[in-house]
């Protein structure tokens, strides 16, 4: 399983912090989040791609967007608008 | 020919005097530094002699517009401030926005640059080209905050748009600002110059209508820019402001905290922009002529005002000082706006100033008594320093209202290792170790610390580049964020259209060929932004600058960051220098830093570098 964490506008929109899917690539995570909060879709999560405002950092770490990225068992997702300006 | 956007004239202003001084523009001037920011600096090097002292009678202020103000652009009612710092002895410019840009620019100027020093306090009134210096003795070191002394001249000079100082900067706080409308002109202590000269407070109106070369097309554009500012691209802003970043960057461990010796902060939640819109927004505004609307306001106490609560606030005064109680981090918020303290700055010298306590480091010296049991995480001595710092109130009050960089000095070691500022600015809410891309834009950064100015950190969240590694691939990206930000600064338009705009050089240079009917191209735009960074370096120069300054404190390269997924990042001296190298060449700049004289002549730059003053501004 891996966890995937939101924050700012998807959070509000999915009511939620965290899912947890099955997927063993970035972009089956995100078909897979699409799936299971359909209000997150297309606006966030377009089928196995992210929209291009947002990014995420698996484990918290790197940021990309790319959904060929392997994922483990395990691994958090940190979704986070790729607009962070303060 | 310019055939709108311009007026081609500036106000230059005696202070002491009431002297008026009508200045005409030269056009090429305006086509090489397009306005705001750019026409601002430029204004303060022609004004200016080499190495004047901020508090100067001949310290120059500029209040400067951009050839957009006026027009339907979404997002364009805004002005920049340009002065020398009296925190950093560097340039600083700040902008803020709303009716003061709209009024400001119908005065039918497009710059207004104040000098001198009025003999008592007082307000200067602009009504187009009429003058007043008008005193105000009355609304001088009294207890009104900036609302309060803002109103009280407003029924005294009515249908006046007015921009205030508050008690900060009447007592020459070095980072006070300049509020207009509830925004604010922040950072870098344009207050406390104009304190330093007696003026609590600028008024402007007039009936100058800004003229238009292709109105039909400026509508055109303007229609589409007003819609794709209502895309996904400004989503964020629309619907939780700024303040979405605190819970991100907790997570990813780029939170500074505790005056930047942790990355992640255990009461983050409690201020986070997330949990704040469920249990205490009451409201959304907007600038004028704006249509994101990025302003979130908080409710602090049942029936008083709400609070407007930027990301910036709720780190320096939040996390930075190890505070999650949401009633203490929005009152200390609404202070420093009444006040007239920069928050960053306020939050950043307080939370130097609490670890400084905690490792005794004050125990000694005049100041021991009031620092007295100052710890982190102590909501109540938070707020009763902003206080005493705004009226210089005691020895602490006094030194923490130099900023850290003076006070560390006032210390002594270890104290100027941890004082968190870059040139003297105090350093925003981005953690230096943690996005190193942004580490370089705040070492290089004209103004100090400055997360406006250059917008490295969206390298860093690219993921074109390792954010715990900085390298010269992100030092080039750098370069442009920070060129983006300089043109954007002098059209001027808000940031948070970035990712709206699909070319921003070749959109601005289509806006400033329908506005002013001047042919500019992307590449003219893009010239222009190169030669906006240049010309802010040429002022530093000037002004003393060394590449010493170009660097950060030793904390960022002998302390590991402890905590998250950046435990363990810590900057590498010889990673930033590699970085300050690529940053230097891909500017064109010398290794040591210095500007080739070919390039300051192939900007056309060479009176700004000199000490020439003029009653005719020309290229």
């Amino acid at each position: 399983m891996v966890t995937i964490e939101l924050f700012g506008v998807p959070r509000l929109r999915a009511g939620r912090d965290a899912f947890c899917v099955d997927a063993a690539s970035l972009g089956q995570a995100f078909r897979a989040l699409g799936e299971a909060c359909p209000s997150l879709a297309p606006s966030v999560v377009d089928g196995d791609r992210l929209q291009p405002h947002y990014l995420v950092a698996v484990n918290g770490t790197q940021f990309t967007a790319d959904p060929s990225t392997p994922l483990r068992d395990g691994d958090v997702v940190v979704l986070v608008s790729a607009e962070a300006g303060g | 020919m310019i055939r709108g956007g311009y007026f081609g004239r500036f106000l230059r202003v005696d202070t002491g005097s009431g002297r008026a001084t009508v200045v005409p523009i030269a056009p090429a001037v305006l086509e090489s530094v397009i306005g705001g920011v750019g026409l601002g600096t430029y204004l303060l090097a022609r004004e200016t002699p080499a190495g004047f002292d901020p508090y100067g009678p001949e310290a120059a202020v500029v209040f400067a517009f951009g050839p957009l103000v006026g027009t339907p652009l979404t997002t364009s009612a805004k002005f920049a401030v340009v002065t020398k710092s009296p925190l950093t002895d560097r340039l600083t410019d700040s902008l803020s926005s709303s009716a003061f840009a709209l009024s400001g620019k119908r005065t039918g100027f497009d710059a207004l640059v104040l000098v001198g020093r009025a003999e008592r306090p007082s307000v200067v009134l602009i009504d187009g080209d009429r003058v007043e210096i008008a005193e105000c003795s009355d609304l001088w070191d009294t207890d009104l905050g900036v609302s309060d002394a803002t109103a009280a001249l407003a029924k005294r000079f009515p249908r006046y748009e007015l921009a205030t100082i508050g008690v900060a900067g009447e007592r020459l706080v070095r980072y006070a600002g300049l509020a207009n409308g509830g925004r604010h002109a922040g950072r870098g202590g344009i207050g406390a110059v104009l304190g330093s000269k007696r003026i609590k407070a600028i008024g402007v109106r007039g009936s100058e209508r800004v003229p238009l070369a292709d109105a039909a097309r400026t509508v055109a554009l303007s229609r589409d820019l007003a819609r794709r500012s209502l895309g996904p691209a400004t989503e964020k802003y629309r619907e939780l402001g700024t303040v979405a970043n605190l819970a991100t960057f907790n997570r990813l461990a780029a939170l500074p905290t505790r005056n930047f010796q942790q990355a992640t902060f255990e009461g983050a939640a409690a201020i986070s922009g997330e949990v704040l819109k469920v249990t205490r927004e009451k409201g959304r505004g907007s600038c004028a002529a704006c249509t994101i609307g990025c302003e979130h306001f908080y409710e602090v106490e049942r029936g008083a005002a709400p609070v407007k609560a930027e990301y910036e606030n709720l780190f320096a005064l939040g996390p930075l000082c190890g505070i999650s109680d949401p009633d203490v981090v929005l009152a200390a918020s609404r202070a420093c706006d009444e006040l007239g303290l920069d928050t960053i700055s306020a939050g950043g010298t307080i939370a130097f100033a609490m670890e400084c306590s905690e490792r005794g480091l004050l125990d000694r010296g005049p100041w021991g008594d009031q620092a007295k049991g100052l710890r982190f995480g102590d909501g109540a001595r938070l707020l009763t320093l902003l206080d005493d710092i705004a009226h210089r109130r005691g020895a602490l009050g006094d030194l923490l209202a130099e900023g850290s960089r003076r006070a560390a000095r006032a210390i002594g070691p270890p104290a100027p290792d941890f004082a968190p500022h870059v040139k003297g600015l105090e350093i925003p809410g981005y953690e230096p170790r943690a996005l190193q891309s942004m580490a370089l834009g705040f070492a290089v950064g004209s103004r100090g610390a400055d997360h406006n100015r250059s917008g490295a950190y969206e390298v860093d969240f690219s993921g074109k580049v390792d954010r715990f590694a900085g390298s010269p691939e992100g030092a080039r990206l750098a370069v442009e964020t920070e060129d983006r930000a300089a043109l954007l600064d002098a059209l001027i338009l808000c940031k948070f259209l970035r990712g709206a705009l699909r070319d921003p050089s070749a959109e601005a240079a289509e806006m400033l060929r329908a506005v002013t009917g001047i042919e500019f191209s992307a590449d003219d735009t893009r010239a222009a932004a190169a030669r906006i960074v240049l010309l802010k370096k040429l002022f530093n120069v000037r002004e003393g600058w060394t590449a010493a300054e170009d660097t950060l404190p030793a904390r960022f390269f002998d302390d590991a960051l402890p905590d998250g997924v950046s435990r363990g990042a810590v900057l590498s001296r010889d990673g930033l220098d590699a970085m300050i190298a690529a940053y230097y060449a891909a500017r064109g700049w010398r290794a040591d830093g210095s500007v080739p004289g070919t390039l300051v002549a192939a900007a056309g730059l060479e009176s700004v570098a000199s000490r020439r003053t003029g009653d005719t501004t020309s290229a």
